[in-house]
């Protein structure tokens, strides 16, 4: 407990001291061109350009129903489940458009991993469920899965509650373990881009503040993407933040600066809790 | 005590309001439900597992006015109350002034051979003198029923060893009958033996031998077959007739041996009869035995009923192989039900469009369901045996025709019959728990990098297994039971040998084999001796029901196990 609360002072101590951040000076690692999305009929993406720049936290906020996630799920692809989804425009992952005829979508999601708002652990052991990834990908190596799932729970701040357990089914976790199991478990196949959607919205305030500390230690290794419904958790989190608004990407910027200044009426009637 | 008051004042509005007539209605649903099913086994259970009982035997005088007057020894079955009006018109002959109603029992007399009949109808009223004489003794025979007598004498090769003029139990009536429980303790040890010998020992030299016949024919069809092979043929022909002619040799001394010993019984008409020893399974004294004889000689019964091969018509013995047959065809229905019913039910949810055709699909497999299964007995004969059972036939047993081998009903196409008799209710049960799935599992595994097949066959399909053995549940309670189609497509009164033997290849998947089900058809109505297979109607109905709820207690263990192992379902 003491642990964690020495933590959340460090993140917010970082947070503050920050200089405001120049999304011209980032590597770009995710671009979208001109995104529009129909369900059917009804267009839910209204030609959305941006950049997720790399090793950085990205923030998606707004109201529900503005499109955040179904953006979210655009960059992984998660859209095409849904039958009555059609896409135009181009996401570029680094140089390559992942809507391009013969994309892999297997291996896209490989390296674009994703985090659930429900924490949604397999039925299996918490071992198999970090290793799931793995074996998908023909690792059948006992010690290579032994090193990577000791690596992936150490990652998602999970090891040492665990590491006793590993062989027991993971439906016997609490929701924030659970949760953090998801992450090791995607953070497990080694993505580049990590997308979290609204990952701590059915937690605990403890385990959300643990999945916090541990999205800014994972920005070390990964691009994230974040979708929440808290801003507070936006404004802890980030670095870039973006706010959108019935299908439309109203503002984008460094997330100091947006939530200090925004510069759309829309943005700050919003985070001044005018509507939403 | 105010809303006691108020309680008998209500409307029939207010009590119908109120619910309780709804409650009264589901709570008597279900106890008319209770009552039927537990009257139902309480029935078959007693009636047929009182059949295996050892009843007291009584003696007494039989003396229909007018008639002359004879000795019965018999086992009572049933009683009746009838009519004399009734009697009379069936040709007894009642004095004048009788009463209006007698009991009339059933009794078990045996002896069919001395009396033409083993079991006849008495007035009770007209017995008289009964006792139940411990000497008299009742002793089952491997063909002919029982007999019921007073031992006389014991011979050994046409020799006396041990005889008595004693009705009762004296010292050299029970020493005769200590050498004649001897004797026969000798008789089945050997019975065995020639048993052993002929089913098992020359069944597979005779199966060795018609295997070469095959061969030899098949290289006959093909012009393959030169005078060496001939010449290999014939040696290893000649091997197995050698190793025959010693067992003939040892059967015959065997045979010889189990002969050696007779005795002679006198039965009530007062004739003496000589009966071999080995014509007898056992012998013994039901009046003479304490209660925990009976026990013991019951569970014997019971054992000899579940394990034995049936005598006589199956009206005695066991149903060892019935039993074998329901299982056996069982297993393997389910065997091939369960993946054909879950690739289906898979590609119905998973991967074809849900659209029109779909919805027309699912209606026509459930409306398979409803299809009466004589149906799908016609089907199996039709298409399964006649045509798909002579092409394979044609193809790879020319050698055997024109007997066939496919071409006719067997444990293979009776399962395959009944796995699509059940096939629907695996498909309606699996889809229905592929649609249970949460969807954010499924999205957790694709998001992992898994492609939607791997998704199925790691995450849903396991987690979709308890409701897949639902469907296995729901099938097997329904395969097991099912008789009609199996008339019709390889279930048999008498099958000489198992379905799974010694002989390669162990299965013999084209061979026919008994049923339970059919079992009881047969015993109860296309038995020749109705009275002696009723109890047995009884308890083969028993025993089936109990393997039912056998099998489908194994899979709901299963099924149990797997929901334990998968319970996130309420997520």
């Amino acid at each position: 407990m003491s642990e964690v609360k020495t933590h959340s002072i460090d993140i917010s101590a970082m947070q503050r001291s920050q200089q405001a951040l120049r999304i011209e000076d980032e590597k770009v690692c995710l671009s979208v061109n001109d995104l529009h999305l129909y369900y059917g009929e009804k267009e839910a993406l209204k030609g959305i350009d941006m950049i997720i720049p790399e090793k950085k936290v990205t923030a998606f906020i707004g109201p529900s129903g503005c499109g955040k996630s179904t953006l979210l799920r655009c960059f992984n692809r998660m859209n095409d489940l849904v039958d009555s989804c059609r896409i135009t425009g181009e996401i570029n992952l680094h140089d390559s458009n992942i809507y391009a005829k013969g994309t892999d979508v297997a291996e896209l999601r490989r390296r674009v991993g994703m985090v659930f708002q429900k924490p949604n652990p397999f039925p299996k052991s918490i071992y198999e469920n970090v290793a799931y990834g793995l074996r998908i990908q023909g690792i059948n190596k006992k010690r290579i899965l032994d090193e990577t799932v000791e690596w992936a729970l150490r990652s998602a701040a999970l090891w040492d509650e665990v590491k006793d357990r590993l062989h027991e089914s993971a439906l016997g976790m609490s929701g924030g373990q659970q949760q953090r199991l998801v992450i090791a478990r995607t953070v497990a196949v080694k993505p580049e881009v990590l997308l979290l959607d609204e990952p701590a919205s059915a937690l605990d305030p403890i385990s959300t503040l643990k999945i916090e500390e541990l999205i800014h230690e994972l920005k070390k290794d990964f691009t994230i993407a974040i979708v929440t419904h808290n801003m507070q958790q936006a404004a802890r989190v980030s670095d870039y933040t973006a706010f959108m608004y019935i299908g439309d990407l109203v503002e984008f910027g460094d997330t100091n600066t947006l939530f200090t200044n925004p510069s759309k009426q829309q943005t700050e009637d919003y985070i001044t809790g005018r509507y939403g | 005590m105010s809303s006691e008051i108020k309680m008998e004042k209500k409307t029939v509005s207010e009590w119908v309001k109120s619910g309780d007539p709804w409650v009264w209605l589901n709570a008597g649903a279900v106890a008319i439900s209770v009552i039927m099913v537990v009257g139902l086994l309480l029935l078959i259970a007693v009636r047929g597992l009182g059949h295996f009982w050892p009843a007291d035997v009584m003696q007494a005088t039989y003396s229909l006015p007018g008639e002359k007057a004879y000795t019965v020894a018999a086992e009572r079955v049933e009683s009746v109350d009838v009519t004399s009006a009734q009697l009379r018109e069936a040709g007894v002959n009642l004095p004048e002034n009788e009463d209006a109603i007698l009991q009339r029992t059933l009794l078990k007399m045996g002896n069919r051979d001395v009396y033409g009949a083993d079991f006849g109808w008495v007035l009770d009223k007209y017995l008289s003198d009964i006792k139940t004489p411990s000497m008299l003794f009742a002793a089952e025979r491997h063909e002919w029923g029982n007999l019921y007598g007073y031992l006389k004498s014991v011979k050994n090769d046409g020799q006396i060893i041990s005889q008595t003029n004693d009705l009762t139990e004296t010292d050299s009536s029970l020493a005769t009958w200590a050498a004649f429980e001897k004797s026969i303790e000798r008789a089945s040890t050997i019975h065995e033996d020639i048993k052993e010998i002929e089913k098992s020992e020359i069944g597979t030299i005779n199966y060795a031998l018609e295997r070469i016949r095959l061969k030899q024919r098949r290289l006959e069809l093909s012009g393959d077959l030169t005078p060496a092979v001939e010449a290999d043929l014939a040696v290893e022909r000649s091997v197995h007739d050698a190793e025959y002619a010693v067992l003939q040799e040892k059967l015959a001394v065997l045979y010889q041996a189990i002969n050696r010993d007779s005795f002679t019984v006198q039965v009530m008409d007062g004739t003496l009869h000589e009966v071999q020893v080995s014509k007898i399974v056992h012998a013994f004294r039901p009046n003479a035995m304490g209660v925990t004889a009976k026990l013991g000689f019951y569970f014997n019964k019971v054992w000899e009923f579940l394990t034995d091969d049936p005598r006589e018509a199956n009206t005695e013995g066991g149903v060892f192989p019935a039993i074998f047959g329901t299982v056996m065809m069982v297993l393997l229905m389910t065997v091939l039900v369960t993946p054909f019913g879950v690739v289906a039910a898979v590609y119905l949810r998973e991967y074809a469009t849900q659209g029109i055709v779909t919805r027309i699909i699912r209606i026509a497999v459930n409306n398979l369901a409803g299809v009466p299964s004589i149906v799908y007995g016609v089907f199996g004969l039709g298409f399964f045996i006649y045509f798909l059972g002579s092409g394979i036939d044609e193809a790879f047993f020319p050698e055997a025709l024109p007997s066939p081998t496919f071409g006719t009903g067997g444990l293979m196409w009776a399962s395959i019959t009944l796995a699509l008799l059940t096939v629907p209710v695996v498909i309606v049960a699996t889809e229905e728990g592929l649609s249970r799935i949460p969807r954010n599992v499924r999205e957790g595994s694709l998001a992992l990098g898994a492609t939607k097949a791997e998704t199925l066959w790691r995450v849903v399909l396991p987690m979709a297994s308890p409701a897949i053995m639902t469907g296995v549940i729901l099938a097997v309670a329904r395969a097991a039971g099912e008789v009609a189609p199996l008339m019709l497509v390889g279930v048999v009164k008498l099958a000489p040998t198992l379905p799974l033997d010694g002989n390669y290849p162990f299965i013999h998947l084209d061979q026919k084999f008994m049923h339970l089900g059919f079992h009881i058809y047969d015993v109860g109505f296309q038995s020749p001796n109705v009275e002696a297979a009723r109890p047995l109607v009884y308890a083969t109905a028993f025993l089936l029901v109990m393997v039912i709820a056998l099998l489908n207690l194994s899979a709901v263990t299963i099924r149990n196990h797997l929901r334990e192992k998968y319970k996130s379902l309420e997520m």
